[in-house]
């Protein structure tokens, strides 16, 4: 049997060695985590742009593509364009400067994309939306970050949940059905932002805004609340950018 | 030579057959059947689990005569932990899709008993070349079920073969269109957690009737 001084000198030892050698690999991969985290948050706002997946497949196609072809900058919740470093704002807590993303082509909007973040069950689930340049269709939705429960609240990043956004089933006149995206706005332009409802959309035509709904996920109500919750929320911080962008094509 | 005696032979060979450890004890699978999805996440966790287990095994057998026995424990948790942080923050940085897509199951691999079992009943009772051979032996064990098992989850689940390359992954053969379009489906039922389940349990069967054994009744 060990002394008690032994054990506890073992024991810290032991204590000193691991931890200089996590934190020495900690140290020296940091740099490349970082790369990769911010190359995640571009592509995640690429994908909610709807663009090609063949140019988001390095980190540096990544970072090419949104140089090239997405319009940063911050706003206010009064639809005034503030000066701001957008890398550093805080998207869960921020109010006062909102980061916006627009997919220009020739000099016109091709998509708005909008950080979107809040509490789902067990963690804050980071994501962006993107909308048409009418500001009420959804272009595509995308989730980054969450530590939801993996094949529950999880299943908010895979393509099933998201898909739900951009496939409205419309029955049209000869019986065919054709896919449209959802709608963030009512008929008289308010926003309402889109809700994700337990089990299914009820698509039968007495529910009127099915348009404003999706699927929601399998033992995971709470997650998909919060989804509804903080889209919502978020949505309605950029009211007036998006207003301006749908009355004069630009903020 | 010792590393290569019929002795050292049985260390690593009899966990990869008869005395496997996840289709003969019936040990880690809860992440057996967490990243049996895709065969691509099978291959990066059995490398993880190759790393950490036989690292665990060969530190603790080298330190094995000076942990006071009273302590050991959490001596032997606190190196599996660290080496498997060491994994997630390399997977992190060089394979970052991969540890997306891996999630919690890499630090999951902590609690994988296989590991924590090996260390007390093996390594600290061996010198560090058995407890090596060991490790290896049995995290290529677990290796190779998960990867049987994941093979045939995506073929028949999803209906492709993917294998792990920097990013998403590398589709090596998928089913195609025109199967589809004459009638096949692929088995939705595979990709879900019973469907782990169901072929586990065919591969246990198959494996055990090989290595014949046969359970006291």
């Amino acid at each position: 049997m060990h002394s008690n001084n032994y054990t506890l000198f073992f024991v810290f030892i032991v204590t000193v060695v691991l931890g200089t050698m996590l934190s020495f690999t900690k140290d020296s991969v940091k740099d490349l985590q970082d790369q990769n985290l911010k190359a995640d948050v571009q592509k995640t706002i690429l994908r909610s742009l709807n663009f090609d997946e063949s140019l988001l497949l390095t980190n540096e196609s990544i970072e090419e593509t949104f140089k090239s072809s997405i319009d940063a900058k911050c706003v206010n919740v009064e639809g005034e364009i503030v000066d701001c470093n957008i890398e550093e704002v805080d998207i869960e807590k921020n109010e006062d400067t909102l980061p916006i993303y627009i997919r220009m082509d020739n000099d016109e909007v091709q998509g708005i994309a909008l950080p979107i973040a809040g509490k789902g069950l067990w963690s804050t689930i980071f994501g962006y939306i993107a909308l048409n340049p009418d500001t009420d269709s959804v272009l595509g939705i995308q989730f980054y970050k969450h530590g939801e429960t993996p094949g529950l609240g999880g299943e908010v990043e895979k393509k099933w949940f998201t898909d739900n956004f951009v496939n409205h089933p419309l029955k049209q006149p000869n019986g065919e059905i054709q896919y449209m995206p959802k709608k963030i706005r009512d008929k008289s332009g308010k926003i309402v932002s889109i809700k994700v409802v337990k089990g299914g959309v009820d698509y039968s035509e007495s529910n009127t805004s099915s348009i404003h709904q999706v699927d929601g996920i399998s033992g995971a109500t709470v997650t998909a609340d919060g989804v509804t919750d903080f889209l919502l929320e978020d949505l309605l911080r950029y009211e007036k950018t998006l207003d301006k962008i749908r009355d004069y094509g630009t903020i | 030579m010792e590393l290569f005696n019929s002795e050292s032979k049985k260390i690593v060979s009899d966990p990869i057959n008869v005395n496997n450890p996840i289709s003969l004890q019936v040990l880690g699978i809860c992440s057996a059947l967490a990243v049996t999805i895709r065969l691509d996440q099978a291959i990066i966790m059995t490398l993880a689990v190759v790393f950490v287990l036989c690292s665990s095994n060969v530190i603790l057998s080298l330190i094995r005569n000076y942990i006071p026995a009273r302590v050991r424990i959490v001596i032997m948790l606190s190196v599996i932990a660290s080496l498997v942080s060491v994994v997630d923050e390399l997977l992190k940085a060089y394979l970052y899709d991969m540890s997306k897509q891996l999630s919690v199951f890499v630090g999951l691999i902590i609690t994988n008993c296989i590991i924590m079992g090996r260390a007390e009943a093996f390594a600290l009772k061996h010198g560090p070349s058995k407890a090596f051979l060991d490790g290896l032996g049995n995290s290529m064990g677990y290796g190779l079920i998960i990867i049987v098992v994941s093979f045939f989850r995506e073929l028949f689940g999803a209906g492709t073969i993917t294998l792990p390359d920097g990013g998403a992954g590398y589709v090596l053969w998928s089913i195609p269109e025109s199967w589809y379009a004459a009638g096949y489906e692929n088995i939705g039922l595979l990709v879900l957690s019973p469907g782990a389940f169901i072929i586990l349990g065919l591969v246990i069967w198959i494996q055990r009737e090989f290595a014949g054994v046969e359970e006291d009744a």
